[in-house]
């Protein structure tokens, strides 16, 4: 039987019908094309499907999607502002915290859920708000050093 | 236009980069075609099984069900990517007669979603009979083991000799000789993407696949043959590759079934392979067990190494192979062994195939070299640093027979983690510093493959407005070859990084590459770009010459968007506008550059090596044996730096999966079972548990690489484990000589330790 | 794959009683669904019915009783409690547990009533409630037990709740003047599932005697179990490092643990010994200082 399921995501309201075992991760995806966000695991392990939820970051593979009713998320695609970077995003960029890019939207959304609880992070509040994603590529420390950027303000969100 | 380079060695972000932090960047997980279906794949459970009959009438009647595929749907090939030696190629991807391994696939549906799919796979009735299976290589080798493939004697399927030098008469020179054994485990590559494909059969007859490869040159050739059609037919795209680390260069059981489903109803199919899948159904690194016997005279001079070592191939050759050989080639890194035998074994299991993960049988030679390297010079009483100075490779030496190295910056490397080390004085108790010296390849010389084409080729195409389109086969998988090759062209063309479009590893439209394995795309790949790029330039420049009516003995070049005469660099005129002008005058010809690489007369290996130095400081809880890893000093020399960010990045990458190789990654087995195939069994380190790293960039040239530049990807996989081994003898005294370094083994030899000490009171 | 199910989300205690009650046959409660999830992908669970209790505010508290002791609502997020002010004294312990459990995502919507509930004997929170003697209330629509967080925590995956009851709240006593408590948890990866962990919570007189510790053990035995032979050992006595270790070694003796891909039994056995006595210490000085 279908259930109605309504939320916001990147400040756009969404109202659908979804099988109750359907995860939020896959009314993303699959539903709205929301691809940004990945699938590393599929049991909450790697931290690939990350998005913020009510301002905090959860993983969406492990969030019944209707448990998720009435909920703002912002995934990846909600993180720039029309065509101006979000601050994480260019931090990424001109420290090079990526490379095949697969967890990427995932560890960004960790760290936007950081930089709401904490605007100014310490080294480590940064590994601690990352521990959650497992990135195979950069060994971590570049992602680091660019949200240790972020923090100490080289970059400015525009408003 | 005083430095010497305007885009190599700068940081610049790399040409994906946008679409990878705006979640843009769509991969082969992410495609949706117009009516696609959903495959997935009926795997054995059992190690070793006689199939004796399949029905899936039952899952073809399924509503939601479109296609079925067993190997009856095949031409009955079997498959391998050593070409040349038929016999190697001994994988039918659907198993028409045996399974021989957990998760060998039998059958595959298509259905209108993933859940259908999964149901009509409980609809399917196989019908085996279990054989007796081999677990171990050890055991696989004994005179009653069961044979893995029929036929196939001790389950040797293939064996590999290298020898130089007199061994016997050598060590018979030695003050010092030791045995040691050694055991390497396995290793998951666990890239975030997990294998998939999605594949499209046109009613024409002609076939898309987008593939999660690091070759998609390998991918197109493979399918032709196990499908039966022309290479041309088939054209396989490479969209962004969630990693690979050489888990993603043969052909695989979702690209297969892709595109057999797809062929069989004309209709799009996408496969994508669950994380369990990944774990158990794909590939690993080879596991090995080493003898090694080396000796050396008082003054430490090695004269003599002799190591055995015997690889778990299970159930197939793949590009086992290759680590067979490359594990025995790099036991002889980075010293100058004046006498040396390999003698390697690749057994047949009931197990995962084992083949090429990120260092190819190097981090596993290291792991045992390095170890044994340090246990020589304490029974010799010489320091670690200098027994490996006293051996280690120089410029322009040559491995007898086997390989010809021209750049090395080894000794350098050594000077500054000595510096290093004696900076950081006495240390607290239970802590220790561990270092290892290695070497690694830049790309393979072999052709075992048996292509025809040129190693690497890239054609360079410019716009009207002088803008660049690069056609290449390299295969960014993450590592960054798309901006590393953008800049090599962007250089030699003497444009700006931001004029270059790269279209690579979409076998329609580029030249053929074998693909990103055995780093070799910066040197290999990086030479045709670099000689595509300059063809156009010359191009360019022949007409600029007669438009700038210079005298014939002026040589022009181009830099920055200007085109300027050598010796007097103010006479100059635009890049650009020159451009449009060319092409006018050619009649609107077009101007294209091309280029290729083939490594010729190299040597038998790889044209060119890297080399460095790891220090590994840890720290050893000696209640529990728990061990921290404090912090990662390497010394690099990597030639002329292309991409400094990739490279910082190649390496702490590079520490994230050897450190997790040394210290918790593993696949333990029972009786062929795998019994941690899930993200929450199988551990890696992450952000929490990650050292702190520090790089030291040797300065090197390289003659045979692209501006000087050699390969910085695999190498740096190959010191951490032998580095942290050494480590921990160092704070507690304790040799471990099998992987990973659980803190269970080293309390273990803590406790035997004690016992000992206090046996000998 | 998950196979569908009938799907409930009561915003009330009493909608969800009532909702247990109708459908106690076949149903499985879900609260931050850290676990569960996981279960239900695996197809080990496929239950006809999912309750959602995530949304029933009422249960999401943290809360001095009046007496200093807590009380802590079932569908409190690990996030909460890491970060709470009401963690002071030997109720630190509690937020220094749930930094070190799982990641943040996981303690970000994960619940200690959901941990707890889901029974396995490597979770972080049982042992720390279990060493500061806490209570767990439980509610069905016949009405409400109160239970022993010892009693609570029966086997592998299995807790004392009856089919028809859900996990409510649960209640920290106040802790007497001079005590401390601390908690270590073994693994080889910082965000990993315990291999072994101790919690302690020690309590001494004016003269350092030690008047009352409760040792808590988990991923040491099918449930988090009391280390009651090594708490003989220190009751009564000045606790000394000899005795420390005695008590080490009778947790060890009197642990249940099994050999697996992470540990043997053995060295399972070793880390208690060790655990035990440094955790232990760890809260005598807490214990001291406060």
């Amino acid at each position: 039987m279908l259930k109605e399921l309504k939320l916001t995501i990147n400040g756009q309201p969404y109202e659908l019908s979804i099988h109750p075992r359907t995860l939020l991760v896959e009314v993303l995806r699959e539903q709205l094309g929301l691809t940004g966000t990945k699938r590393g695991c599929n049991e909450g392990a790697c931290g690939a499907c990350t998005v913020v939820m009510n301002g905090k970051s959860v993983k969406s593979c492990s969030v019944l999607a209707l448990s998720a009713n009435g909920a703002e998320i912002t995934t990846v695609e909600g993180l720039a502002k029309g065509a101006e970077l979000h601050p994480l995003q260019k931090a990424f960029l001109d420290y090079g915290a990526y490379q095949c890019g697969f967890c990427t939207a995932g560890m960004l959304m960790s760290c936007k859920g950081l930089l709401n609880m904490f605007p100014n992070p310490t080294s480590d509040q940064i590994r601690d708000g990352i521990d959650g994603n497992i990135c195979r590529c950069t060994g971590y420390n570049s992602i680091i050093r660019a949200v240790e950027a972020v923090s100490r303000g080289d970059y400015k969100e525009t408003k | 236009m005083s430095e010497k380079y305007s885009v190599i060695g700068k940081n610049v972000h790399r040409v994906d980069g946008t679409e990878k932090v705006t979640g843009t960047a769509k991969y082969t997980f992410d495609i949706v075609l117009p009516n696609m279906l959903y495959g997935k794949i009926l795997r054995s459970p059992y190690t070793s099984a006689k199939i004796v009959s399949i029905d899936t009438s039952k899952a073809e009647k399924m509503e939601g069900v479109y296609a079925v595929v067993t190997a009856k749907d095949t031409i009955h090939k079997k498959q391998g990517i050593w070409r040349r030696f038929p016999e190697l190629c001994d994988e039918e991807i659907l198993c028409s007669t045996k399974v021989r391994y957990i998760g060998d696939p039998v059958a595959a549906v298509a259905a209108i979603d993933e859940y259908t799919a999964e149901e009509a796979l409980n609809l399917i009735e196989v019908e085996y009979e279990p054989l007796p299976a081999v677990y171990s290589q050890l055991e696989a080798i004994k005179e009653d083991a069961p044979q893995v493939h029929d036929g196939v004697e001790l389950n040797i399927n293939v064996t590999r000799h290298i020898e130089w030098g007199d061994v016997d008469e050598a060590f018979k020179e030695c003050d010092v000789i030791r045995e040691d054994h050694f055991v390497c485990s396995s290793q998951a590559h666990m890239c975030m993407e997990t294998h998939c494909a999605a594949a499209s059969y046109s009613y024409d007859g002609k076939l898309t696949v987008w593939a999660s490869t690091q070759a998609s040159y390998y991918t197109q050739v493979l399918l032709a043959g196990m499908l039966g059609m022309r290479e041309g037919d088939i054209r396989v795209i490479k969209p962004p590759v969630g990693g690979g680390f050489g888990g993603k260069f043969e052909l695989d059981s979702a690209q297969f079934c892709a595109a057999l489903l797809s062929k069989k109803i004309c209709r799009p199919v996408r496969i994508v392979l669950t994380r369990e899948e990944e774990f158990t159904a794909t590939k690993r690194r080879t596991p090995i067990v080493y003898t090694s016997r080396i000796g050396a005279k008082k003054d430490g001079t090695i004269l003599a190494k002799e190591i055995r070592g015997i690889t778990d191939g299970g159930a197939y050759t793949g590009m086992g192979a290759t680590a067979l050989y490359l594990t025995g080639f790099f036991s002889s890194f980075p010293y100058k062994y004046p006498n040396y035998r390999y003698d390697g074994y690749r057994a047949y299991t009931n197990t995962e195939p084992t083949s090429a993960m990120r260092g190819f049988g190097a981090p596993q030679a290291v792991f045992v070299g390095e170890q044994q390297i340090d246990l020589i010079a304490k029974d010799l009483g010489i320091d670690p640093i200098e027994i490996r100075r006293i051996n280690g490779m120089v410029p322009n030496y040559e491995v007898p027979g086997q390989a010809f190295i021209q750049s090395c910056g080894l000794h350098q490397c050594l000077d500054k983690i000595d510096n290093y080390i004696k900076g950081r004085g006495k240390l607290p108790a239970n802590r220790g510093i561990g270092v290892a010296a290695y070497g690694f390849m830049s790309g393979g010389i072999f052709n075992w493959f048996d292509t025809p084409y040129a190693f690497s080729s890239a054609i360079v195409k410019l716009s009207i407005d002088g803008k660049v389109d690069l056609f290449t086969g390299a295969c960014d998988i993450g590592q960054g070859s798309d901006t590393t090759l953008s800049m090599i062209t962007a250089e030699e063309l003497g444009v700006k990084l931001s004029d270059i479009r790269i279209h690579a590893a979409d076998t329609a439209i580029c030249p053929a590459d074998l693909g990103a394995w055995g780093s070799r795309e910066t040197l290999m790949n990086g030479n045709a770009c670099k000689m595509a790029a300059a063809d156009a330039k010359r191009q360019i420049i022949e007409f600029a010459a007669a438009k700038m009516g210079v005298n014939i003995v002026h040589d022009l070049d181009i830099r920055d968007g200007w085109i300027y005469l050598a010796d007097r660099p103010e006479r100059k005129v635009s890049y650009y506008d020159i451009v449009r002008e060319a092409i006018r005058g050619r009649d609107g010809e077009t101007i294209i550059g091309r280029g290729h690489y083939t490594p010729h007369r190299k040597g038998m290996i790889s044209p060119a090596y890297s080399f460095g130095v790891q220090a590994v400081e840890v720290d050893v809880d000696p209640e529990t044996g728990k061990m921290k890893l404090i912090n990662v000093v390497t010394a690099h020399e990597s030639g002329t730096v292309i991409n400094p960010i990739g490279i910082t990045g190649q390496l702490e990458g590079a520490i994230m999966m050897a450190g997790g190789y040394a210290l918790c990654e593993d696949q333990p087995m029972d009786q062929g079972k795998i019994l941690n195939p899930s993200l929450a069994d199988y551990k890696v380190i992450r952000s929490l548990d990650m050292p702190k790293t520090e790089i030291i960039e040797v300065d090197t040239y390289e003659p045979e690489g692209p501006f000087g530049a050699k390969e910085a990807g695999e190498g740096l996989t190959n010191p951490t484990a032998g580095a942290i081994a050494n480590a921990v003898r160092n704070a507690v005294g304790v040799t471990i000589t099998s992987l990973p370094i659980t803190p269970e083994k080293i309390f273990m030899a803590m406790q035997e330790k004690k016992a000992k000490e206090k046996k000998a009171k | 794959m998950i196979k569908d199910f009938e799907y409930f989300g009561p915003k009330t205690l009493n909608e969800a009683l009532v909702l247990l009650d109708k459908y106690r046959d076949d149903y499985k409660i879900i609260a931050g669904g850290q676990s569960l999830i996981i279960l239900l992908r695996q197809g080990l669970l496929q239950p006809e019915n999912v309750i959602d209790i995530y949304g029933i505010k009422e249960l999401d508290y943290i809360k001095s009783d009046g007496k200093k002791g807590l009380k802590i609502g079932a569908l409190t997020t690990h996030r909460e409690i890491e970060y709470s002010d009401l963690m002071k004294g030997s109720f630190k312990v509690l937020s220094e547990m749930e930094h070190l459990l799982s990641t943040p995502q996981t303690r970000n919507r994960g619940t200690i009533g959901g941990n707890i509930s889901h029974g396995d004997p490597a979770g972080d929170p049982a042992p720390v409630l279990m060493a500061l003697g806490a209570n767990v209330k439980l509610a069905s629509v016949a009405g409400e037990r109160i239970l022993d967080m010892e009693k609570f925590s029966v086997d592998y995956f299995e807790t004392a709740m009856e089919h028809g009851e859900m996990l409510v709240e649960i209640e920290l006593p106040a802790p007497p003047p001079h005590t401390g408590a601390a908690y270590t948890k073994f693994n080889i990866i910082a965000s990993d599932m315990a291999t072994v962990s101790v919690a302690s919570c020690v309590t001494l007189a004016a003269d350092d005697t030690c008047t009352d510790v409760r040792i808590a053990l988990g991923a040491a035995a099918p449930r988090p179990m009391r280390a009651k032979a090594a708490e003989a050992i220190l009751k009564g006595k000045k606790i000394t490092d000899a005795l420390l270790k005695k008590a080490g070694q009778a947790a060890s003796e009197e642990a249940e643990p099994v050999s697996d891909i992470s540990a043997s039994e053995e060295y399972r056995r070793e880390l208690v010994k060790v655990l035990t006595a440094r955790v232990t210490k760890e809260a005598m000085s807490r214990a001291k200082a406060g």
